[in-house]
């Protein structure tokens, strides 16, 4: 079998750094990577991205009361039957 | 009396269900706000789905069965409720606006315009948090929160369909199709801060 190559890398790009990708299929882009500065740059790049999404758009402050307000609104009801 | 027996038995139930759901639901709080407020885009509103949702989910918390993915069942709520009460206000674009957004489109013109070879990181973190949010803020919601579970969550595409409850092929084209907007967003960000100088 013959390694992959950038193309084939770079359109699998996603699931990979999704953890979606598993056994063999991983290890391939992960020895591609190892060697190819150019797939590693971009795929470096796109967790940057996502990570930015998740640091700047993940931990919005609660409003204080919310949570009291969240209690005593379930104290009212009872959980259902399902 | 049997009446009497069966009777504590079901406030010692009702009792254990509230318990489990205040030591396991109320500690989500702060992630779900954050997904309502990315759903709604105002703090009112998001507040509103918040209650409507734990309500729900309170009801029907009996049915959710304890050791399966409680966070999942809890975001599944919070999509359906937002669904059900706040889509039908807001009829929005089922789709990002460009179809055929270059594949690596942010990448290739922050490299473009860059210096040095660490330099397309450097100008992503200089992107203002409120750039990065509206960046978000504007994709169509079916597509925002794909993101939004996959990147902020780390939840698996199979979490996600679940929860979107649609096949999992659409979720993939949710991420890639919304990602790909939500880069080219950050490009006008970068471009109207003068981040980069071209």
């Amino acid at each position: 079998m013959s390694p992959i190559d950038c193309t084939q890398v770079l359109k699998e790009i996603e699931l990979y750094l999704d953890g979606e990708l598993t056994g063999a299929a991983c290890g391939e882009i992960k020895a591609h990577l190892s060697g190819c500065g150019s797939c590693m740059d971009r795929t470096e790049f796109r967790k940057r991205v996502s990570e930015l999404v998740a640091s700047k758009c993940g931990c919005e402050e609660v409003p204080s009361e919310l949570l009291d307000r969240l209690r005593a609104r379930l104290a009212s009801v009872d959980p259902g039957p399902g | 009396m049997s009446g009497g027996v069966e009777a504590s038995a079901e406030v010692a139930e009702e009792r254990g269900l509230r318990e489990r759901f205040e030591r396991d639901v109320l500690p989500l709080l702060p992630s779900l706000y954050s997904a309502a407020l990315r759903l709604t885009r105002n703090p009112s509103d998001a507040e509103d789905l918040l209650q409507e949702a734990y309500l729900r989910a309170y009801r029907g918390f009996a049915g959710f069965e304890e050791g399966t993915n409680l966070k999942a069942w809890m975001y599944r709520i919070l999509t359906n409720t937002f669904i059900n009460t706040y889509r039908k206000k807001q009829r929005e674009p089922v789709t990002v606006g460009d179809d055929d957004i270059e594949e690596w489109f942010l990448y290739d013109r922050l490299g473009a315009a860059a210096v040095e070879a660490s330099a397309e990181t450097e100008v992503l973190e200089a992107i203002p948090d409120e750039d990065v949010r509206a960046a978000l803020d504007a994709l169509p919601e079916t597509f925002r929160m794909a993101v939004w579970l996959a990147d902020v969550e780390g939840f698996s595409y199979k979490e996600i369909a679940e929860i979107q409850d649609v096949p999992i092929g659409t979720v993939m084209s949710r991420l890639h199709r919304g990602r790909r907007a939500l880069e080219k967003a950050l490009w006008n960000s970068v471009r109207e801060r003068g981040l980069v100088t071209d």
